[in-house]
């Protein structure tokens, strides 16, 4: 598998709080990367960093593209942006903030692809319609209020609207959390489902170990701000080696 | 008894104004900031415009001020004789012969010359405002010319009501790089802006904003490949002077629906039935 984001020695402090201590890793095209860890361990401020939503102190970031490698650092905000809204995605744990509650469902949608210059509105507009099927809410919605949508939907709205561009990396922060459990497993096997259909790789943040389970080809375990473990999922989760990862998996309540 | 200084404003006032114009003509479209000043009328009714027009206007322009193509309403009659008392130009009532025209929600139908500055009055110069509500995220759009999102908005147009609605404050790209609001006039008229002879400066009190389009500047309106630009007109003709072509404004005549068109131009209409008069 090929190299695709690659972080190395990543540095965060807010104030007197290491939020990234030496942090690096990679991921590879097509590979679904969990980050676990407990609140406050910089999980979230990794993938904000990650995303290039927020700098780091030091380290770098490097993205291996369709043509060649950038550094994220040396980007401008416009080359960040692009990258962002066409080969990136970001998807929030909570969806009415990343929505547009008073725009259409389909506008929802459409907007990345407007972002990225579409101007031929039936097109637009069949691509979300499809999207909506995609994502299991139906086209016949395609001119609901996301108002009047269910949490469940309102993610996989969400879902769809960073989809949209097929992206190459997907960044993904507790996309679950909130969800009731029933409607947890559904998100859960959408993503399942279209991460592997679309060939993209994903960074998912979770608290969940069973999230990290179901999805993720490998694991880090953060805490503190740095990385403790390392490896792939089965083998963190069945057979932790770090003292702390070992606290996160006999903490799981038994099913 | 208290003397005001030409055009109400003090000269300093004038000249900063100036020199705020001056920087929006450089940068066609751009929204330039400006010590916006309290006017002795409130916010709302042409704060904005009365500052650029009283920072333009010298002793020997002639000033036509028109309220929604109307010279005879109210706002337009008060800025009129506002600047009648504190400069004492010629007001005029002709398109043709008025050096400056200040316009809230129209522009002539007659056209407009290189001799001629029309000042509008705006009431939100960010057209993005309703879709990016922090003015300094708004801002970076405008820095780095993202203008994406603002076709959401004829998107939703287009899903609620078949076609780009907006009837009036239609968005215009100027210059091929700057999105602008060409202030509530309607889409009918967004055309007429497009490659002006006439220099063309907009004013917006409450929200300290000028912006201007120099003359033969391009004003293109936002629309999809497939819905293109529209620009609305009743489907009628001017019950007083039969104009097919003018915009028209919708009289109810009674309570049984009865209706009828009028020009929205009242100096164009008149002119036209002077013209109609003298013709045996």
């Amino acid at each position: 598998m090929s190299l695709l984001l690659q972080a190395q020695g990543l540095n965060k402090r807010f104030q007197s709080v290491d939020a990234l201590d030496d942090v690096s890793l990679t991921v590879s095209r097509r590979e679904i990367l969990a980050v676990v860890g407990e609140s406050g361990s910089g999980k979230s401020t990794l993938l904000a960093t990650l995303a290039g939503l927020q700098s780091a102190d030091s380290g770098r970031i490097t993205y291996y593209g369709a043509d060649r490698p950038q550094d994220i650092g040396d980007m401008d905000e416009m080359q960040l942006r692009r990258l962002q809204r066409t080969q990136w995605g970001f998807i929030h744990q909570n969806a009415r903030a990343a929505l547009r509650l008073d725009v259409s469902a389909g506008g929802n949608i459409g907007e990345r692809l407007m972002m990225n210059g579409a101007r031929d509105y039936g097109e637009i507009r069949e691509t979300a319609a499809r999207w909506l099927d995609e994502v299991e809410i139906g086209r016949e919605r395609i001119d609901e209020m996301p108002l009047n949508f269910s949490g469940g939907m309102l993610q996989r709205l969400q879902i769809a609207a960073t989809l949209v561009t097929s992206p190459e990396l997907v960044f993904m922060d507790e996309p679950t959390t909130g969800l009731d459990v029933s409607v947890q497993a559904r998100v859960l096997d959408l993503i399942r489902n279209l991460v592997h259909k679309l060939d993209v790789a994903t960074i998912i943040v979770t608290h969940d170990l069973g999230v990290a389970r179901l999805l993720a080809d490998r694991t880090v375990v953060m805490q503190g701000g740095a990385i403790v473990e390392h490896g792939l999922t089965d083998q963190v989760l069945d057979d932790p080696q770090h003292p702390y990862t070992q606290l996160l998996v006999s903490s799981v309540l038994p099913s | 008894m208290i003397s005001y200084n030409f055009a109400y404003l003090d000269e300093q006032t004038k000249r900063s104004i100036r020199r705020a114009l001056l920087k929006a003509v450089a940068v066609p479209g751009w929204q330039i900031p400006f010590g916006s000043r309290e006017m002795p009328l409130p916010y709302g009714w042409g704060t904005g415009g009365i500052q650029v027009t009283a920072s333009v206007i010298g002793e020997t322009d002639r000033l036509k001020v028109i309220d929604q193509g109307a010279d005879d309403t109210t706002n337009a009659v008060a800025i009129a004789s506002f600047f009648k008392r504190m400069t004492g130009v010629e007001i005029t009532t002709h398109t043709a012969d008025a050096t400056i025209i200040q316009t809230r929600h129209r522009i002539p139908e007659h056209p407009l010359t290189e001799n001629q500055i029309i000042v509008y009055q705006v009431p939100q110069p960010e057209p993005l405002w309703r879709l990016i509500p922090e003015r300094p995220v708004a801002m970076r759009a405008h820095a780095l010319g993202d203008y994406g999102t603002m076709y959401v908005k004829l998107y939703e147009d287009i899903t609620r009501f078949g076609r780009v609605a907006s009837a009036y404050e239609h968005p215009v790209m100027v210059g091929g790089c700057v999105l602008m609001s060409p202030s509530p006039i309607p889409a009918f008229d967004n055309p007429k802006m497009d490659r002006m002879p006439a220099l063309q400066l907009f004013g917006a009190g409450r929200e300290r904003r000028l912006y201007a389009v120099p003359p033969y500047t391009s004003v293109r309106s936002l629309d999809f490949a497939d819905h293109p630009f529209h620009p609305g007109r009743a489907d009628g003709t001017c019950s007083l002077c039969g104009s097919t072509t003018s915009y028209l404004d919708e009289i109810i005549m009674d309570d049984h629906g009865t209706r009828r068109f009028v020009c929205s131009d009242t100096d164009y209409c008149s002119e036209r039935q002077d013209a109609k008069d003298t013709t045996p």
